[in-house]
C-alpha cells in the first residue's frame, strides 16, 4: 500500500466538513426526558405512608404527655417551696402541720387562742409572756391543719 | 441510562418570570446556575437546552458511540443538578466547566469500555439527499468523513480531545486550556501533533481505498 499525500490543507477541509456536518447532530429528544425525570425524582416531596403518620404522631403525643407530667410535678415542688417561704417571710413563726399548701388552693385562717405550753411542747416559744398566746391555724379545704402561725 | 417516565405536562414549555419580568432564558448561565442550586426546575431546563448539544457532540466525536455520548449527557446534567451550587462563574465559563465535565465521565466511560466502539450511526450523520448530478462526489465526501471520524477516535485521547475541542466545537485555545488543564502552549503543541497524526491516518487511509473501490453504494 502506498499512502496517498494528505497534506494539511486537505485535513483542513475535511475537518471543516466534519465540524459543519456534526454541527446539526442533537441529543436525542429521550435523553431529555431521562435527565428531567431524573430532577423530578430528586425533587419530588417526600410521601410519608400512613402508618408511618400514625407511629410519629402517637409518639409526639407520649413525649409531650411524660414532658407535660415531668414539668407538673417539679411544679409542684417549687410551690411547696415558695409557699413556705412566703409565709415565713410574712409571720414570725410557721409550724407546717399537714400537707402544703397548694397555689390557688382556697384556705381558711383561723385564729385561736391555745395555751403556751402546748406551743412549747412544738417547740416553739411564744413571743409574748402569759399563758395563752393567739395563732392563726390556716386550714385547708379539706378541714385539715395546714399550718401554724405564731406570733402576730 | 437513566431510566423512569417523563409526564408531558412538565416539558419545558412554560415561561415563568421572574419579579423583574426576565424568562429564564434571558438569563446568564451564572444565574441559571444559582437558581437551578435552589430548585428551579425552569433554570435546569434552560440549561440543558443551552448546553446539551455541545455536550452531546464532544462526547460523540470523543468516544465514538451514540449511546456512549447520551449516557454521558445525562452523567453530565446530573452533575450540573447535584453540585450547581459548586460552580464558580469566575474560575471558568459555564462551557468550559461542561467540557471539563464531560471529559472526565468520557474518560471514564472509555477506561471502562476498555474499547472504541465504531460508529453506529455515522451514516446517519451524512444521509443528505444526492442529487442527480454529483453522486460521485457525495459519496466520496461522507467516506472522507467516515474515514476522518475513525482516524479522530484512533487518535490518543490527549491528541483526540484537542483536535474535537479546538478543531470541531470551536473552543478557543485559551478555554481549551481551561477545560484540559494544561498551559495553551500545550494546547498548541497537542493540536499540531494531532494534525500531523491526522493527516498521516488520512494519507493511509486514502490509499487503503485505492487499493479497495470505496464507493460501493448504490442509488436508486
Amino acid at each position: 500500500m502506498t499512502p496517498m499525500p494528505w497534506h494539511d490543507t486537505d485535513l483542513a477541509d475535511a475537518l471543516d466538513a466534519l465540524r459543519r456536518d456534526v454541527a446539526h447532530v442533537e441529543t436525542p429528544p429521550h435523553v431529555e426526558a431521562a435527565v428531567l425525570a431524573a430532577w423530578d425524582r430528586a425533587h419530588a416531596p417526600h410521601v410519608d405512608t400512613r402508618a408511618g403518620q400514625v407511629w410519629r404522631r402517637m409518639g409526639a403525643i407520649a413525649a409531650s404527655v411524660i414532658v407535660a407530667a415531668g414539668l407538673g410535678q417539679l411544679g409542684r415542688e417549687l410551690q411547696r417551696t415558695t409557699q413556705a417561704s412566703e409565709l415565713a417571710r410574712s409571720s414570725g413563726t410557721v409550724l407546717l402541720v399537714g400537707e402544703p399548701i397548694l397555689r390557688g388552693e382556697p384556705v381558711r385562717v383561723v385564729r385561736m387562742r391555745v395555751p403556751a405550753s402546748t406551743l412549747i411542747a412544738m417547740g416553739v416559744r411564744s413571743a409574748t409572756d402569759g399563758e395563752h398566746v393567739d395563732v392563726d391555724v390556716i386550714v385547708g379545704e379539706d378541714g385539715i391543719a395546714r399550718a401554724i402561725r405564731v406570733g402576730m | 441510562m437513566i431510566g423512569g417516565t417523563f409526564p408531558a405536562s412538565a416539558a419545558i414549555t412554560s415561561q415563568m418570570r421572574d419579579a423583574t419580568g426576565a424568562t429564564a432564558g434571558d438569563l446568564a448561565d451564572s444565574d441559571l446556575m444559582q437558581r437551578t442550586a435552589a430548585g428551579d426546575r425552569e433554570a435546569f431546563a434552560t440549561l440543558y437546552h443551552r448546553h446539551h448539544a455541545m455536550v452531546y457532540r464532544f462526547a460523540r466525536l470523543m468516544t465514538g458511540s451514540d449511546s456512549a455520548a447520551e449516557d454521558i449527557v445525562q452523567e453530565v446534567f446530573l452533575v450540573v443538578m447535584r453540585d450547581a451550587s459548586r460552580y464558580d462563574p469566575a474560575r471558568s465559563a459555564l462551557s468550559s466547566y461542561l467540557y471539563g465535565v464531560a471529559r472526565h465521565h468520557t474518560r471514564r466511560r472509555l477506561a471502562r469500555d476498555r474499547q472504541f466502539v465504531g460508529f453506529e450511526s455515522a451514516a446517519a450523520d451524512v444521509a443528505e439527499p444526492i442529487a442527480d448530478g454529483d453522486v460521485t462526489a457525495t459519496l466520496e465526501r461522507r467516506q472522507t468523513l467516515l474515514q476522518l471520524r475513525r482516524a479522530i477516535v484512533s487518535l490518543p485521547r490527549r491528541y483526540r480531545e484537542v483536535i474535537v475541542l479546538c478543531d470541531l466545537q470551536d473552543v478557543s485555545y485559551s478555554d481549551a486550556s481551561t477545560v484540559l488543564g494544561c498551559a495553551i502552549g500545550t494546547v498548541r503543541s497537542r493540536l499540531h501533533r494531532a494534525r500531523h497524526l491526522l493527516t498521516r491516518k488520512m494519507g493511509r487511509a486514502a490509499g487503503s481505498e485505492e487499493d479497495h473501490p470505496r464507493l460501493t453504494e448504490r442509488c436508486a
